[in-house]
């Protein structure tokens, strides 16, 4: 039941780079995978066991498809059929013989060899240029056995690292779910998180109260989120090493939708505090606040600018809340989004190769699609569409996939897609009501 | 836990109050049998891999003591039985109706007779629309519901808006009835 589909290759393109650092050198080995171009071809043949015991045949057997899952998710490759491995001669991965990965027309050769035993899982991930016969790279990565996944998601995260795309096969996704709500009538919400492809859930909060709206710290060792717990809804920085929770905004009036910005050193979020709805910061341990907007309309749901330079948020103040924006220090502000009569939470791209703000918004039947505004050509894209309704996008770490949650079968689930729509796919977290996830940097 | 919960004829229905938030007479949330749990959902507690050495286990802040945060609030049933009865708005809107006003000017007589309690005034919204939308709305119309309170001679103090947005619908359904009843302000007495 994996909550990932292997997925149809999509438009782009893989061409290799030979990096020929300073003119006048001899070629240089492959360091990096331009992507654009024609389509090129992986093989990802069958994990390795160096043993013939049960321990490290499962541990590849797992290692193989969770490998090829992560790589099909980008959608940037196309790869060997699969049936075309048993035809070739064993693979030694130390030493593939490339005649047989050329007569395939693989372009890249993704060799893993693992080693299971009860002190532990070592997987060995070697990458070849079939077409130049090279090796361009060598890792071994360790953990424990039960860790095979994460150890997977290492080496797929590892070949990204060879494009200019990140991987994000390591990355994870907190969102808040009734599913452990006592009364069962769902008057209260927890914090959990999964990796990436729905796997390895996990419970965050266990304060019996609502917990809604968090965001990822960006380096992957915190939260900020909006709590209950008190009674009024206020700002709460987690520390997921030390298990602690900062209560940010201290009982100063309402705080809702907390955002990181890009460094990690401070957090906007929507504020009562003054008596209206406005957008505030503070550093990430409660001091510095700052009040952003002095508006008589009602905004919130900030969102930073990759480079931390600019804050787009929620304002009604043009008479139906769209999506605005202004420098982080408040000045410069400007109306973004016009499409549609009701726009809200919206999220920045972190990509570097596109300019964009997803967010949600309300269609004239009066379900809420997730749409994309390219801050560039000023066009916005509808990415979902049909009965029910999707909210709340937070995007991959390259800026390839969001995540959200969509109740088309009644029940609020989370659910994927492409930067451009495709490769909708519902996201297996488990039971209960699973809304606001975001998606770790 | 059981400490005293004052005079005030309050008593009456404070002996309800202890359940609090989320009290037994709501309707059970309508959803399918839970699906069955991903694979590989391994280990609660204890090490993992030394490179990926975040694994938290389930608590970022364990509630102290019983953990019954509810204790604080000493009347609550969702607006059935206690004196202050819900009152209701139409959609997307934040403006108080004829009939909410008549309610508000009951409520303001009974909480300026008993002049210790305080009131938190939740903002609720229905499901329709964006949550932090909803948490602006539900604001507004906890502030609305305030300000005519004060008008009334409701001292400031004695007064707490919190918004619940849409996350508390006291009816599940998703039809325009349920909505209707979904979208109001509800108070929650203390002292």
């Amino acid at each position: 039941m994996s909550p990932l589909r292997k997925l149809a290759s999509f438009s782009t393109v893989l061409l290799v780079c030979l990096v020929s650092a300073a003119p006048g050198r001899a070629q240089e080995p492959i360091r990096q995978i331009i992507i654009g171009g024609t389509q090129q071809r992986l093989a990802v043949p069958p994990c390795v066991p160096r043993g013939t015991d049960d321990m490290s045949r499962d541990a590849c057997a797992t290692i193989t498809r969770v490998l090829r899952d992560d790589l099909a998710f980008q959608a940037l490759f196309k790869f060997v059929d699969e049936g075309l491995y048993s035809a070739l001669r064993k693979l030694e991965p130390d030493a593939p013989d490339f005649e047989d990965w050329q007569s395939i027309y693989a372009n890249f050769l993704i060799a893993v060899r693992a080693d299971a035993d009860p002190n532990g899982l070592a997987l060995d991930l070697r990458v070849y240029s079939v077409d130049t016969a090279e090796l361009i790279l060598s890792q071994r990565h360790t953990g424990q056995v039960e860790d095979v996944r994460t150890l997977a998601h290492r080496a797929a995260d590892a070949f990204m690292a060879l494009t200019q795309y990140a991987g994000v096969a390591r990355s994870r996704i907190v969102f808040s779910s009734d599913r452990d709500d006592l009364d069962g009538d769902g008057s209260t919400k927890e914090l959990y998180m999964s990796d990436y492809d729905g796997y390895n859930v996990r419970r965050v909060t266990v304060n019996r109260s609502l917990n809604i709206l968090p965001s990822w710290k960006p380096n992957g060792d915190g939260l900020a989120y909006v709590s209950y717990r008190s009674g009024a809804p206020d700002v709460y920085v987690a520390s997921l090493l030390a298990g602690q929770s900062l209560n940010l905004t201290q009982g100063a009036g309402q705080s809702f939708a907390p955002a990181w910005s890009p460094d990690g050193s401070q957090v906007a979020f929507g504020s009562t505090r003054s008596g209206n709805m406005e957008i505030w910061s503070a550093n990430a341990d409660g001091s510095g606040m700052r009040n952003l907007t002095q508006n008589r309309a009602t905004d919130t749901a900030p969102t930073w600018s990759p480079n931390g330079r600019e804050i787009a948020f929620t304002s009604d103040r043009g008479g139906t809340p769209q999506i605005w924006v202004m420098g982080a220090d408040g000045l410069n502000v400007r109306r973004l989004t016009s499409v549609g009569n009701h726009s809200d939470g919206a999220a920045w791209s972190p990509s570097r190769q596109h300019s964009e703000i997803a967010y949600t918004s309300r269609l004239e039947g009066g379900t809420f699609e997730i749409a994309v505004l390219d801050l560039v050509t000023r066009q916005v894209r509808q990415l979902t569409t049909g009965g029910g309704s999707c909210e709340g996008p937070s995007w991959s770490p390259n800026g390839r996939h969001l995540v959200f949650s969509c109740n088309r079968l009644r029940r609020w689930q989370l659910a994927m897609c492409d930067r451009l729509g495709y490769q909708l796919r519902t996201i297996d977290v488990g039971a209960g009501q699973n809304v606001y996830p975001d998606w770790s940097r | 836990m059981a400490r005293r919960k004052g005079t005030l004829g309050l008593v009456g229905f404070l002996a309800l109050g202890l359940l609090a938030c989320g009290g037994p007479k709501r309707p059970p949330a309508v959803t399918g049998p839970p699906p069955p749990p991903p694979e590989d959902t391994s280990s609660g507690a204890g090490s993992l891999n030394p490179a990926n050495p975040v694994d938290w286990g389930p608590d970022i802040e364990p509630v102290g003591g019983d953990g019954d945060l509810s204790s604080t609030y000493l009347g609550d049933e969702y607006g059935e039985g206690g004196p202050l009865a819900d009152i209701y708005f139409e959609y997307d809107r934040s403006t108080l109706s004829a009939e909410a006003q008549s309610t508000l000017e009951h409520h303001a007589q009974w909480l300026l007779r008993y002049s210790s309690a305080k009131v938190i005034i939740e903002g609720h919204c229905d499901e329709r629309g964006t949550v932090e939308y909803n948490l602006a709305l539900g604001d507004q119309r906890g502030r609305a519901t305030m300000e005519y309170l004060l008008s009334l001679g409701l001292p400031r103090e004695r007064m707490t808006v919190v918004s619940m947005g849409k996350e508390r619908p006291v009816d599940p359904g998703h039809s325009d009835a349920a909505w209707s009843k979904n979208r109001r302000a509800h108070f929650q007495v203390s002292r």
